[in-house]
């Protein structure tokens, strides 16, 4: 007995003691000057290279939204500009030859180093000296001559006409960024230098990272008036920013939950379970739908249009009519996403400079049924059933309706889909299943990704469901190949982004449009460098060489011009543009307040984005 | 010299071989999958915002494959990669380039190897002398209970356990981290603070470890003890009167351990790729989350490093055991 | 009959086999399903468990309890593949390589030490991504037997190995028994609970490799199974948005069907081992 009593009592005060010695989550940081976010793409590894001009260095581990300034950002909030290194727009000459940039006077690299124009120029001198940087071919084929002008101004000579070329400087989720020159001109081999500790010209400074790519920590610079953010927004809040990993999302979720990460971005039903449990935890949105929906990411379907029958356009817009949208973007997501009927999301500026003027034609867009029947298929009313099936399912939808839903979609029309099919030949059996023009079983795979909640799964899940009802034959496979996959064409429909991102939420959308260039399609089986649905039309060829010949600054002509090469899409279907890009973030309000939500919304939401360290500045301390 | 002749050399030629075909298998294998590196590190960065102009990508892609050492045929590159082999040069990862293979290794093996080795071992002790205990004892109600425990636990899919305990420990009692391997802000230190940091984070994934691991070999010793406890050698000795812990030391471990030690040489053998669900639980460092990265992106290089490393281990320890075979039980002899 | 009235003298086995019959009974009502377990929205999604909807339905608004019947049959469809096929493998293997010896045992471990150290889970998953949309069940069980006789073969080799020096062995082979005739009359008797005991652990490894391989998504996470159904609970946060229902389903019913094997097993081995039997039956 005498044993079986000390046993215990060993037990107990080992139960006693555990708690009391507890365990620190940050080690001589203090939580309440220190923002913990969580990172999106994974483990840093390597953790100690931070040269992030070769390959891929999980950049927003805190370089690209904190550390570093871009000579500009885009905040596709509202599709501004915002200039950091740079002081203002490139100057052109008139036939795109010829560009000077003028740099901001006042900064400082993080070492104390001012910053200068012979930074710009050796960065872009080492990038064309050396293979291996990934920026290395691009310089090589358009820049003939780097120099500086003075001390704030560079000049480029291009090779090439090409009236977007500072693009490459423009911070979109990454761009070239701007090399300290002290640090890397004594380095032997720039490709492999580790670039440790990463010296930029943000306002914070790196202070310790595990060396196993947990976590970073970056401490605010005693000199952050000496960068570009410091000079536009004043003094971040955060003393300390740590950017930390989680494996799973479940464990990202206990996080929040107990106040040991600030910001999260999560899945669509990640994002309902911390607000249902969290009392500290908010959305983006105040209300329903909740989620960020001004990402300027369109979301959908992409066939390969190399292979039949994907290659007519009429069997691409019968698979489109065959989708109940309302259904759809119920079972995808939650009917938490933003409609667009084309290949550009509809958010910010876009549906007044695009999509409205667009309307007209839209509601007079015709298609040819055969036998001299037609159906015109918009439909503004798809937007409404979105709500309907909202309010139906519990939630209180107010605010604006057309932001957060959209302004239309395509009508469910199953009918004027059989009757597209049966005149290019397909039939129905005795079941009811439809059958390819050679009489054989029509099965289509729909391609995604292996996890189920990336939107491009979340796509190819509920077309699946869609086509299944119409009576194809469709199979989801989830693959991680899948960008090998539709790189090389080996697919029937993905859930590959049916339109590339432009710029950022920008007006121009030479980017979108230049990835159907006829120049880049390469051969099934081999990388294709354009869009993966591989199609391409003559004209929109014309549309793309008179964009090449307008100046980006020329935002009439630039919109006209992207309207025309956006009817050609909508016209030939090459991928079905659903809804944009939904980020489902969750903030904790624990800590730190005034984030940029819909209610106030300064600046993109994102932390993975560049602008995060735009809206450091503004966010308060609850003294917590 | 008849041991050496007729056992060892033999024995020492078939661990080559093995070696040999297993690393040829994991050369040849990844290069047949889907996976494309070149093509992976090209969407990798485009869908990860570089801007990649179309324009210069097929100059890209040709500089990669010189710089990833994929030009020319499969069996030049086959011939090419046993001579680095031999110089112990694994090349560069191409996922996250130029960073050398043995270097992420390096940074991944210590928690991997920390953690799962000493859990590995632990749960085989532990597991073993329970087990042949409560199959010497199998009638006893404490027997009968570990029985019952063990038979529940072990089903439970391991993910679910893992993170019933996470979720337990860390969020409804906040004892332990949710996380990591360290506390934020702490860099590695030979020093009390330091050490007490890795063991409080690994103490969850340690005990996930244990239990699951514990369970499984618990049962197969249990059963195998039953089987010797009644064969006639042990029930003389019984009559004959040897004390019971003799009995169990010398009569039944000694015998129902020869397969538990093949199974520990093996199980020692998956360490490297068996943490994989581990890791991702508690968001634990390790080569688990590297391998399946590696693998999902087509890092040949990096493949070949951990496996090369693995087969290596599994298959000496197989030699060394089948070496030590005749201490364990006299009764085999070398033929 | 007298074999079974014996056996069921263990509750243990009585028990197992009860609920064997009931997850049996489970996998056969699949066929009367009235709902296409690959269509979703079938009904309202996220519901508790209620008359219409038996235990409720997912967040994919599939009736758990009818899909659960589909997971129930798929695993056990890809457990029993998986377990005979390697059986037989790893039976042979083991016993011709540890009666034999010399030459034949030599090229037959090379074969399975060359199995073995490949890193299994390495080369399943590098398959499961040449295979993509062709994992069947079928496919994947035999992907599993393919890679889960081999520790099995060595084990049940040692155990021959060491019954070889056993001195009824010689007296055997002295008095002119047959290889066959001795493998099976003597060796097999004392082998058979440890093929058991590897069956059952070789069921419930494919059990739990299937639940890996689906948690991770590589799998045909189309296909109801007991992995691919917690696979998308764990996805959908069944866990934090309180649906317990349909987390806990797959994980009770792979509790339940491995602790009835578990018995099962045990206590068919023990009825087979002719010296337990006569302890427990008391020697008829």
């Amino acid at each position: 007995m005498w044993r079986a009593n000390k046993c215990m009592a060993l037990v107990v005060a080992i139960a006693l003691l555990v708690p009391m010695v507890g365990f620190a989550q940050l080690a001589d940081l203090p939580r309440s000057e220190t923002l913990i976010v969580s990172i999106l793409t994974g483990r840093s590894v390597p953790a100690d290279d931070f040269n992030e001009w070769v390959g891929w260095k999980w950049r927003d581990r805190g370089m690209q939204n904190l550390a570093n300034e871009p000579l500009w950002s885009v905040d596709f909030a509202t599709g501004e500009i915002i200039n950091g290194l740079a002081a203002g727009d490139p100057v052109y000459d008139s036939n795109f030859f010829h560009l000077e940039i003028p740099l901001r006077q006042g900064v400082a690299w993080a070492d104390g180093e001012p910053f200068t124009a012979d930074d710009v120029v050796f960065t872009v001198e080492t990038l064309m000296a050396h293979e291996g940087f990934n920026a290395h071919n691009f310089f090589l084929d358009n820049v003939e001559l780097v120099y500086k002008i003075d001390d704030y101004t560079v000049g480029f000579d291009l090779k090439q006409a090409n009236s977007r070329f500072h693009t490459t400087f423009l911070d979109r989720w990454g761009c070239t960024w701007i090399m300290p020159k002290h640090i890397f001109e004594s380095v032997d081999d720039p490709v492999t230098f580790k670039f440790n500790p990463f010296v930029g010209c943000g306002a914070y400074k790196l202070h310790s990272y595990e060396p196993a790519g947990a976590w970073t920590v970056w401490e605010r610079r005693e000199d952050w008036d000496k960068s570009p953010t410091g000079i536009l927004y004043g003094m971040p809040a955060p003393k300390y920013v740590v950017f930390q990993h989680f494996a799973n999302e479940g464990a990202e979720i206990v996080s929040l939950l107990t106040h040991q990460v600030d910001a999260a971005d999560l899945s669509s039903e990640g994002l309902k379970a911390a607000l249902a449990q969290g009392k500290t935890i908010r959305a983006y949105q105040p209300g329903f739908p909740w989620v960020v929906n001004n990402d300027p990411a369109i979301t959908g379907l992409t066939f390969n249009t190399a292979k039949a029958p994907y290659d007519s356009a009429d069997v691409r817009w019968a698979l489109l009519l065959a989708i109940d949208i309302v259904e759809y973007v119920a079972q995808a997501v939650g009917a938490t996403g933003t409609l667009s009927p084309v290949h550009i999301p509809s958010l910010g500026s876009y549906p007044d400079n695009f999509i409205r003027p667009m309307e007209a034609w839209l509601e007079d867009f015709t298609l040819d049924l055969g036998n001299g029947e037609t159906f015109k298929p918009y439909d503004t009313d798809r937007v409404d059933g979105v709500v309907d099936y909202a309010t139906s399912a519990g939630y209180i939808v107010s605010g604006d309706i057309e932001a957060a839903f959209g302004l239309g979609w395509y009508k469910h029309a199953p009918d004027a889909a059989t009757k597209l099919l049966e005149k290019s030949g397909f039939s129905k059996n005795a079941d009811g299943e439809w059958l390819l023009p050679d009489g054989t079983k029509w099965t289509i795979e729909v391609l995604g990704r292996t996890d189920v909640n990336h939107l491009q799964s979340v796509n190819a899940l509920a077309a699946v469901q869609q086509w299944k009802q119409f009576g194809i034959d469709a199979v989801y496979v989830g693959s991680d190949a899948f960008d090998t996959l539709t790189q090389n064409g080996d697919f029937d429909v993905s859930g590959t982004w049916p339109g590339y991102e432009p710029w950022g939420a920008g007006p121009d959308l030479y980017r979108t449009l230049d990835y159907y260039n006829s120049a880049y399609v390469q051969p099934v089986g081999t990388l294709t460098q354009g869009h993966h649905s591989r199609w391409t039309s003559d004209a929109m060829d014309t549309v793309l060489e008179d964009l090449r010949n307008t100046d980006p600054a020329d935002a009439a002509a630039t919109i006209a011009l992207g309207i025309e090469g956006l009817k050609i899409a909508v016209t030939e279907m090459p991928g079905i543009p659903t809804f944009g890009y939904i980020g489902n973030v969750a903030w904790d309000e624990y800590y730190w307040t005034n984030w940029p939500g819909l209610e106030n919304p300064y600046m993109q939401p994102y932390t993975h984005w560049g602008p995060m360290k735009y809206f450091l500045p503004s966010l308060e301390a609850t003294g917590n | 010299m008849a041991f050496v002749k007729r056992y060892l050399i033999p024995r020492l030629i078939s661990y080559i071989l093995v070696i040999f075909l297993g690393i040829t298998a994991v050369f040849f294998i990844p290069r047949f999958t889907p996976s494309d590196p070149v093509h992976r590190t090209i969407a990798q960065l485009m869908s990860r915002g570089t801007y990649l102009d179309p324009a210069s990508m097929e100059a890209m892609v040709e500089d990669l494959q010189e710089l990833y050492g994929l030009e020319g045929s499969l069996l030049q590159q086959y011939g090419a990669f046993w001579k680095r082999t031999f110089t112990g040069d694994f090349g560069v990862s191409f996922f996250q380039f130029p960073t050398p293979v043995s270097e992420l290794i390096r940074t991944a093996l210590p928690w991997t190897a920390g953690l799962l080795l000493w859990t590995t071992m632990l749960s085989w002790v532990f597991g073993n002398i329970v087990g042949a205990l409560a199959g010497y004892f199998s009638r006893s109600r404490w027997s009968k209970a570990l029985d019952t425990l063990a038979m529940v636990v072990r089903p439970l899919p391991y993910y679910i356990f893992a993170f019933a305990l996470l979720i337990l420990f860390a969020f409804v009692v906040r004892w332990f981290p949710i996380a990591g391997g360290t506390a934020i802000g702490r860099l590695p230190a030979f020093t009390w603070t330091y050490i007490w940091d890795v063991l409080w984070h690994a103490f969850l994934p340690a005990l996930s470890l244990v239990v699951l691991g514990g369970a499984i070999w618990f049962q197969t010793m249990k059963l195998i003890v039953q089987n010797v406890n009644a064969e006639d050698f042990v029930q003389y000795a019984k009559l004959g009167g040897v004390r019971e812990g003799r009995i169990v030391s010398r009569y039944i471990m000694r015998n129902a351990m020869l397969p538990q030690i093949t199974g520990l040489a093996l199980s020692l053998g998956q360490i490297l790729s068996g943490a994989l669900i581990t890791e991702i639980v508690f968001s634990y460092p390790g080569v688990g989350t590297l391998l399946f990265n590696a693998i999902t992106s087509g890092d040949y290089n990096l493949i070949m490093g951990i496996t090369a490393l693995s087969i290596l281990g599994v298959t000496t320890a197989i030699l060394v055991i089948d070496l030590l075979y005749p201490l364990f039980d006299p009764r085999v002899r070398f033929r | 009959m007298r074999v079974l009235r014996d056996l069921f003298k263990d509750y243990r086995f009585a028990l197992s086999f009860l609920v064997l019959w009931f997850l049996l009974i489970m996998a056969v009502l699949s066929a009367f399903s009235p709902y296409d377990p690959l269509i979703w929205f079938h009904g309202p999604p996220n519901l508790k468990p209620s008359v219409t909807y038996f235990l409720g339905t997912s967040a994919k608004g599939q009736d758990i309890f009818w899909q659960a019947t589909y997971a129930v049959r798929n695993s056990l469809i890809i457990s029993v593949i998986a377990g005979a096929v390697s059986r037989v493998f790893a039976v042979l293997v083991g016993m011709i390589a540890g009666y034999r010896g010399r030459g034949t045992d030599r090229v037959l471990m090379f074969f399975t030490d060359t199995l073995l150290v490949m890193p299994l889970f390495l080369i399943i998953v590098m398959l499961a991504l040449l295979v993509r949309e062709r994992m069947t069940l079928v496919n994947l069980g035999l992907l599993l037997a393919f890679f889960g006789w081999a520790w099995d073969a060595r084990v049940i080799r040692s155990q021959i190995l060491s019954l070889r020096e056993r001195e009824f062995t010689k007296t055997a082979v002295l008095s002119g028994t047959g290889t066959l005739k001795l493998v099976l009359k003597e060796y097999l008797p004392f082998a058979t609970p440890l093929i058991f005991s590897t069956l059952i652990n070789n069921m419930a490894w494919a059990i739990g490799m299937e639940m890996t391989l689906a948690i991770l998504g590589l799998t045909d996470i189309n296909i109801p199974t007991l992995g691919t159904m917690l696979h998308w609970a764990i996805s959908k946060q069944a866990l934090f948005l309180g649906q317990w229902n349909w987390l806990l389903t797959p994980v009770v019913l792979s509790v339940l069907l491995f602790i009835a094997l578990y018995w099962l097993s045990v206590s068919i081995s023990e009825y087979l081992d002719p010296r337990t039997r006569v302890q427990r039956v008391g020697g008829k």
